[in-house]
């Protein structure tokens, strides 16, 4: 059952550095912590047992179309047993405003909610959170990742055109979420 | 243009992606309605603060919890691999078929037979094969971490003592630089239920642990080598104490420090 050793080696070379980036769409996919952690363990298991199929070029975009698949897998999967509770029930009205009755119904707070209370960009962190999944990642792959258009449609296996106007409805619904939230941000932007 | 042409090109006219024909009526369009100029400069002004989350950061240990299932699942393959396959019993022909009750009771001795000599030959196993799994395990751990060493030392005199605080035995630590395998140090770890001490030792770029635990009652056993997952691993028994080497080093290089210890 010989793994050849510098394959195993390579493997690690090639998929630790981007063991962060891997980390960060999960969690934005998923929405939380554990969950992203759980998706991440996955894709590198699913990545390692592709890594023949690997043929060079970037690593970064294989690994998270990876990541990817396997946070969308576990999203069905665990959606369905209702095992997941959404951050914008958990934090936001129907109104997009924080709901005092579901923080007093959750009584412990989780550590999603004590990590975006504590952030300093709370009100982006709720509003990218806000937004569909497809929405999410597309932003966090550019804005945060810096990827390029070319990248970001290797990562999501989609053409150039559907980023293009993916991204597009992106930014629309995130200023959308942006100025609904806060008073402040709105009149900044206008 | 309307505004409900332009908004959605706001995003490509940021990206420096819009050309021709539909860049100039966009900024046409930008200029003359204030409305889709605030959502420019909105769309705009949201790309930094996204930039500025930055990454959440994955939580402690998440390294090791990957490389430790990696390992893991490479190991459980190997075990499916090797799997005792059930032997086939062939069925005389030229004799008379035996009754039900005879064939009822030759698949009874059968399925016991099969049974028993398959739980005798796994339980002979598996011992060996969790001792393989963790040497190889906590070896991929320990190439994952930041810090394989707790104690780094290439001075056996330091790391010896240090050892010998923790664990139930002495183990041999030697500084074999001039051999071509300087000592980096040592630590702790955990294999087969116990905890045991490690040397580690770098061969050109090359990290190879060796782990070292007591086994009592045990005599003296030959070298025995094992190349799972692309990894040598040696073994062997001498003076009570058991050693497993481990390395992506070639397997010659690591007999020659089996040799050497």
């Amino acid at each position: 059952m010989g793994v050849p050793m510098d394959t195993r080696a390579q493997f690690a070379e090639l998929t630790t550095p981007h063991l962060a980036a891997a980390y960060n769409l999960a969690f934005w996919i998923t929405r939380s912590r554990a969950d992203a952690e759980d998706v991440v363990q996955d894709a590198y298991l699913r990545a390692w047992r592709g890594f023949g199929g690997f043929r060079g070029g970037p690593m970064l975009p294989w690994l998270l179309a990876i990541v990817r698949n396997a946070a969308y897998r576990w999203m069905s999967t665990h959606r369905h047993a209702g095992n997941v509770v959404s951050l914008d029930t958990l934090f936001l009205g129907d109104d997009g405003t924080p709901d005092p009755a579901m923080q007093i119904a959750a009584d412990a707070p989780t550590a999603e909610a004590a990590m975006i209370a504590a952030s300093e960009n709370a009100h982006v962190m709720r509003a990218l959170a806000s937004l569909p999944p497809v929405l999410r990642e597309i932003l966090v792959l550019r804005e945060i990742e810096g990827m390029s258009y070319h990248e970001i449609a290797l990562t999501t296996g989609s053409p150039a055109g559907t980023v293009m106007s993916r991204l597009s409805r992106a930014r629309l619904a995130l200023r959308r979420a942006l100025s609904g939230t806060t008073e402040k941000d709105s009149l900044h932007a206008v | 243009m309307q505004c409900e042409q332009a908004q959605p090109l706001i995003g490509a006219l940021v990206d420096d992606v819009l050309a021709g024909q539909e860049r100039r009526t966009l900024l046409a369009h930008l200029r003359d309605c204030a409305r889709c100029a605030a959502l420019e400069a909105g769309i705009r002004a949201d790309a930094p603060k996204l930039a500025a989350l930055g990454r959440v950061a994955p939580p402690e240990g998440m390294h090791a919890r990957i490389g430790a299932r990696l390992a893991q699942a490479d190991t459980d393959e190997d075990f499916a691999w090797g799997d005792p396959v059930q032997p086939v019993v062939p069925v005389p022909r030229n004799r008379q078929p035996p009754g039900w009750l005879g064939l009822a009771a030759m698949l009874v001795l059968v399925c016991g037979l099969s049974s028993g000599a398959t739980w005798f030959v796994v339980a002979h196993q598996a011992r060996d094969a969790q001792v393989v799994h963790d040497v190889l395990a906590a070896h991929v751990r320990s190439l994952l971490q930041d810090a394989p060493i707790q104690v780094a030392s290439s001075d056996a005199h330091t790391v010896k003592p240090w050892l010998v605080g923790r664990v139930d035995f002495a183990p041999e630590v030697h500084d074999l630089s001039a051999e071509g395998f300087p000592l980096l140090g040592g630590r702790l770890d955990f294999v087969d239920g116990r905890r045991v001490a490690v040397m580690v030792y770098k061969r050109r770029l090359h990290t190879i642990n060796v782990f070292a635990w007591l086994t009592e009652g045990a005599g003296n056993s030959a070298p025995r080598l094992i190349v799972r997952n692309g990894y040598s691993l040696v073994t062997w028994t001498e003076a009570g104490v058991t050693h497993a080497a481990i390395s992506d080093l070639n397997s010659d290089e690591l007999l020659v420090l089996q040799k050497l210890l």
